[in-house]
């Protein structure tokens, strides 16, 4: 099927492949950042219990979660430009990388509602309650009790969907952006050396997210050393 | 061009006869990947010196990652291996006449091994070291120990893991596009792109997808109610 195996194709496409990691990393950062924003806000209405709200809140959890995100990636990369065009906004020519980022805060956003809610839901209630017996109001008692402890428990799950969202954005490729599962099946259909490509693409995965657990390992230990940890 | 309803509908009775696929490339790739998961989970248990350090490389390897370059590297590399092992030792063997979804099985059970080894240590972490302690007090063996005491308990514990795990390889199943495997997601893209309707049959796959989610959670939930019944307190 392809050319015999030589190892100088690895080391060569492991430095090709290097360049791409940007494209892979904004696909991270931005789907984390805007996910996070998403889900603070999507987590509210179930943790204040708000009619209506609620339950769209709970059917947009249950869809992303309860789908594929290749599926998703593909539902929006086709069906957003035809939803823009209703309103008269042509999104036809529209970069891939647009909805992909679109996709993927979407998908994040989802599952950090369930981390959102756990993790404020770990707190004692009674602690809640002894900020409001202190005279601290609502958003009071939150940033100040409710918050630091919350995000103890939160950072585990953080960690690991930062690196779960790394590994979906292989399938950006499908949309037909340039990342490095891309890159690398482009530089293998061209010289027909498939496996030392997608070995090269392994080891960059492994590497990064190498590095991502132990960066958030670090950030783990600090932040239970500081106290943060209910006792 | 506008929403066209009815293709939803159309497209949806067309997928229905390619959810067997999905369901088979899931319900394989699991039970395979428990019987390496327990495997790597034991070897890794025990210590067993050489062994158990190649387990820990290859959770390692695959949980770091992704899915679609395990199934690159099984569906490019694994073709090569077995055509020069067969023309070095003269069988008449050749790759191409594996099927295509044979890739598909093999790889997606290596990648569900990694995590259901980690499914498997932690269910038998959560049991009590102290029950077994008693179970061999009573004069249990070993195995019989494992067999009454700690795997219904550990497996009790794992549900929620276990049902987790479903749900992500049958998401993960719609990879095996990659190999030209023709499952939900390939379906839908065939109906899809003869059709020129693409937004409307993938709401089709995403329906189907979302109904498959919700069947596993709540079959799940029965079953824990089932398993967990040691659990319930009480005199009965």
């Amino acid at each position: 099927m392809g050319a015999p195996f030589e190892f100088s194709y690895v080391i060569d496409y492991f430095v090709k492949l290097l360049p791409t990691i940007s494209t892979t990393l904004l696909i991270v950062v931005s789907a984390m950042v805007l996910g996070l924003i998403i889900s603070s806000i999507a987590a509210l209405p179930q943790m204040y219990n708000i009619p209506v709200l609620k339950q769209l809140s709970k059917l947009y959890v249950s869809f992303f979660r309860g789908t594929p995100i290749l599926i998703q990636l593909f539902l929006f990369y086709y069906g957003v430009p035809e939803i823009l065009g209703l309103f008269g906004i042509n999104a036809n020519r529209a970069p891939a990388i647009y909805f992909v980022i679109l996709t993927y805060s979407l998908h994040s956003g989802a599952f950090m509602v369930e981390m959102i809610r756990a993790s404020v839901a770990s707190v004692d209630r009674g602690q809640v309650e002894a900020a409001y017996a202190m005279g601290m109001s609502g958003p009071q008692a939150f940033f100040r009790i409710v918050l630091p402890q919350a995000y103890v428990t939160a950072l585990p799950i953080f960690a690991n969907m930062v690196i779960g969202s790394l590994k979906d954005t292989s399938l950006a490729f499908s949309v037909g952006v340039m990342e490095m599962t891309g890159k690398s099946s482009t530089l293998a259909t061209i010289s027909r050396h498939f496996i030392e490509a997608y070995i090269s693409l392994a080891l960059i995965y492994f590497v990064l997210s190498f590095v991502l657990e132990r960066v958030f390992g670090v950030l783990e230990r600090r932040v239970q050393k500081r106290g943060f940890a209910p006792i | 061009m506008s929403f066209d309803l009815s293709f939803v509908w159309t497209a949806f009775v067309q997928l229905l006869g390619v959810i067997p696929i999905t369901l088979a490339i899931t319900v394989v790739s699991v039970v395979l990947g428990f019987i390496i998961g327990t495997a790597v989970a034991l070897l890794r248990q025990f210590r067993v010196p050489v062994l158990s350090q190649l387990a820990t490389a290859y959770v390692t390897f695959i949980r770091g990652t992704p899915m679609i370059t395990h199934l690159l590297l099984i569906y490019f590399g694994l073709p090569m291996i077995i055509d020069s092992v067969s023309s070095s030792l003269g069988l008449g063997f050749n790759s191409s006449s594996i099927p295509l979804i044979g890739f598909a099985y093999l790889s997606f059970s290596i990648t569900a091994g990694a995590y259901a080894s980690e499914i498997v240590r932690s269910g038998l972490l959560s049991v009590d070291r102290g029950q077994i302690e008693a179970a061999y007090s009573l004069g249990m063996t070993g195995t019989k120990a494992l067999r009454r005491i700690v795997l219904p308990q550990a497996f009790a514990a794992s549900l929620p893991n276990i049902s987790n795990m479903l749900i992500g390889m049958l998401h993960g199943s719609t990879l095996a596009f990659a190999v030209s495997v023709v499952e939900i997601n390939a379906k839908a893209q065939i109906v899809a792109s003869t059709n020129w309707k693409f937004f409307e049959a993938y709401v089709a796959a995403a329906l189907i997808f979302w109904g498959l989610t919700i069947m596993i959670e709540r079959l799940t939930a029965v079953a824990e109610k089932r398993f967990r019944s040691y659990n319930r307190g009480g005199v009965s």
